[in-house]
């Protein structure tokens, strides 16, 4: 087995904490993720992460956990992109397009100062691309009670929030509050960009968010065996980007250990691609037949 | 037409202020003082001990509560420096900045020591924390001196017995180190940065930690989590007598290695990158030492000076 865990794996505090953090959030992140899909909401998506980058690098600032701010950042600008966002999707567009660029010019401004100002260094690195193998094994119960939180607000929202996501129109004529159904999945897409924020930091917290539903989705239509294959492929390549980012100390002489989130995002491109291909394949059989 | 009136109003009073402050930057006593800069306070604190009356000097990197890695000049700065005649920077990448503000105004007379070709240290030198070798600073005083003496003759004689001053108060600390270093060579340190990695060798310290954690650490890049194993082990197990940590980055990692420390009953010690204020450049590495054989001897913490 040394050949795929390197010595100490098992045994590594880091490790343990890499791991929990980063199949917890591969999950929430995946779970959360498919609506967001099928929604079209993935620039929305993305601006939120913006957003908790402000929010992390401020807290940072104030001497509190970078969760919190992520958390704190993604559900404030969710809910600025909702007030300012309108019922056409061109209004939601921009909406979203002038929060992200608000809110980065913020997180310009916080990252610079906790920089200078503080006693601290490697803060951008921290909060744009993830430091999960220095996260406090404290911070673990913030993380599970997050994660069970979005969960439960995914799962009871299920029903009305397939149907307003399938057809808003309908949703409605059957007494859905499809505004409010809006306002609560995007109050959990902010609480699971803070969960990927921690993992592989704001910049590339997108890729967890759209990069195992999108591959989940075209394995499947079915909207159930999306979730548990977006979930497998999210906790999949989390795993996986810690063990490849653990194991590649041990790669070159100089034992430096390549960060987890280049190997996470690597990983959920090549199953976007994998699942690409499955596709594809039972429709060029089709075609034989045919011939 | 009537918008250019107020326009120039307003283009007034900053022009007006423009010209004050340069009639004031004008110092009266201009040909006797020299304008001087150190890029670092510890090196500007020696230019002052050997310049003293014939000298103004400016340190750019002064605040122990920053991280001098992640320092941008100013314009403020930028104006220091065009008119400095004399310049001391430590070089290795760590004042890069200061290269490129000489570049933009360009002088032929201006001085320039650059501490790593002083001592003949090659680009690839992995710790540019200079000014804590014992070695380093005697160097540059005899530069400064030299340098002062040819751009004020006069004062020659001044400046020569202000360099025999500071060599001879550099002794309490290069006493303190050999005697240190004769009776406890070998004690076992753990290091979260390369800050004090000179004079901790100096001391006869064998630095258990992995210098490419020190690296990653001081570059804010994340250390590799066997290495955070490594050093978390190193504190637990007792393997080292005291651990030194830069008390001006303390990031969420460092705390964890201070909790653990603290749990294990190992002295932390937190040394300065930049020269605190209340001290100068001889007794600030005195308080250095006195503080590392605290904790060694007497199992004693020093977190800030």
């Amino acid at each position: 087995m040394h050949w795929l865990f390197e010595p100490g794996f098992f045994s590594s505090g880091p490790v343990h904490v890499a791991l929990v953090i980063g199949g917890v959030s591969g999950v929430v992140s995946a779970l959360v993720g498919v609506f967001t899909v099928v929604r079209g909401q993935a620039f929305g998506g993305h601006a939120l992460t913006d957003v908790s980058t402000a929010g992390g690098s401020g807290a940072l600032l104030l001497g509190l956990t970078p969760l919190t701010g992520f958390v704190a950042g993604g559900l404030l600008g969710g809910a600025a992109m909702e007030a300012l966002g309108t019922e056409h999707e061109r209004g939601r567009d921009v909406a979203t397009g002038i929060v992200l660029g608000a809110a980065t010019g913020l997180a310009a401004l916080f990252l610079y100062l906790d920089a200078t100002s503080g006693a601290t260094s490697g803060t951008a690195q921290q909060v744009l691309f993830g430091s999960i193998f220095v996260v406090q094994s404290s911070i673990l119960p913030a993380v599970v009670v997050l994660a069970a939180l979005t969960v439960a607000l995914v799962a009871a929202l299920y029903r009305p929030l397939v149907l307003s996501t399938v057809s808003p129109e309908i949703a409605a004529a059957r007494g859905v509050r499809v505004r409010l159904i809006g306002v609560l999945y995007m109050a959990a897409l902010a609480m699971s960009v803070g969960l990927s924020s921690l993992t592989i930091g704001t910049v590339l917290s997108t890729a967890l968010l759209i990069g195992p539903p999108a591959a989940a989705l075209q394995i499947t239509r079915s909207m159930g065996r999306a979730l548990l294959a977006a979930a497998l492929i999210g906790v999949a390549t989390t795993w996986l980007g810690v063990l490849l980012s653990y194991d590649s100390f041990d790669w070159g002489s100089s034992h430096e250990a390549m960060p987890v989130s280049f190997f996470v995002v690597a990983l959920v491109f090549a199953a976007y691609l994998a699942a690409g291909v499955s596709r594809r394949r039972p429709a060029r059989l089709r075609d034989a037949e045919v011939r | 037409m009537a918008t250019p009136r107020p326009l120039l109003r307003l283009l007034v009073v900053p022009l007006a202020m423009l010209v004050a402050v340069g009639l004031g930057a004008q110092p009266s006593s201009a040909a006797q003082r020299v304008r001087a800069v150190g890029a670092e306070n510890e090196y500007a604190n020696v230019i002052a001990q050997i310049g003293g009356r014939y000298v103004g000097v400016t340190g750019i990197l002064t605040n122990p509560n920053t991280d001098p890695h992640t320092f941008e000049s100013s314009p403020a700065d930028a104006q220091e420096v065009g008119s400095a005649r004399l310049i001391v920077q430590n070089g290795l990448g760590y004042d890069t900045f200061m290269n490129n503000m000489e570049r933009a105004s360009p002088n032929p007379a201006r001085r320039v020591i650059t501490v790593q070709s002083l001592l003949g240290l090659p680009d690839d030198t992995p710790n540019p924390h200079l000014w804590y070798s014992p070695r380093t600073m005697p160097a540059v005083a005899r530069a400064i001196e030299s340098d002062l003496a040819s751009l004020l003759p006069s004062h020659a004689a001044y400046f020569e017995a202000n360099l025999t001053r500071f060599d001879r108060s550099l002794a309490p600390w290069t006493r303190a180190i050999t005697a240190f270093g004769a009776a406890h060579r070998g004690f076992k340190v753990a290091v979260t940065e390369p800050v004090a990695d000179d004079l901790l060798k100096a001391l006869g310290a064998d630095i258990k930690t992995p210098f490419r954690f020190q690296a990653d650490v001081m570059n804010g890049v994340d250390p590799a989590p066997q290495d955070i194993s490594l050093q978390t082990n190193l504190l637990a197990g007792h393997g080292v007598a005291v651990l030194v940590y830069n008390q001006q980055i303390v990031d969420s990692l460092t705390r964890s290695f201070l909790s653990d420390a603290r749990a294990a009953g190992v002295p932390v010690v937190g040394v300065y990158e930049t020269m605190p204020s209340g001290y100068d450049y001889q007794r600030w590495m005195l308080a250095e030492v006195r503080a590392i054989a605290g904790a060694v001897l007497g199992h004693r913490s020093t977190q800030k000076l």
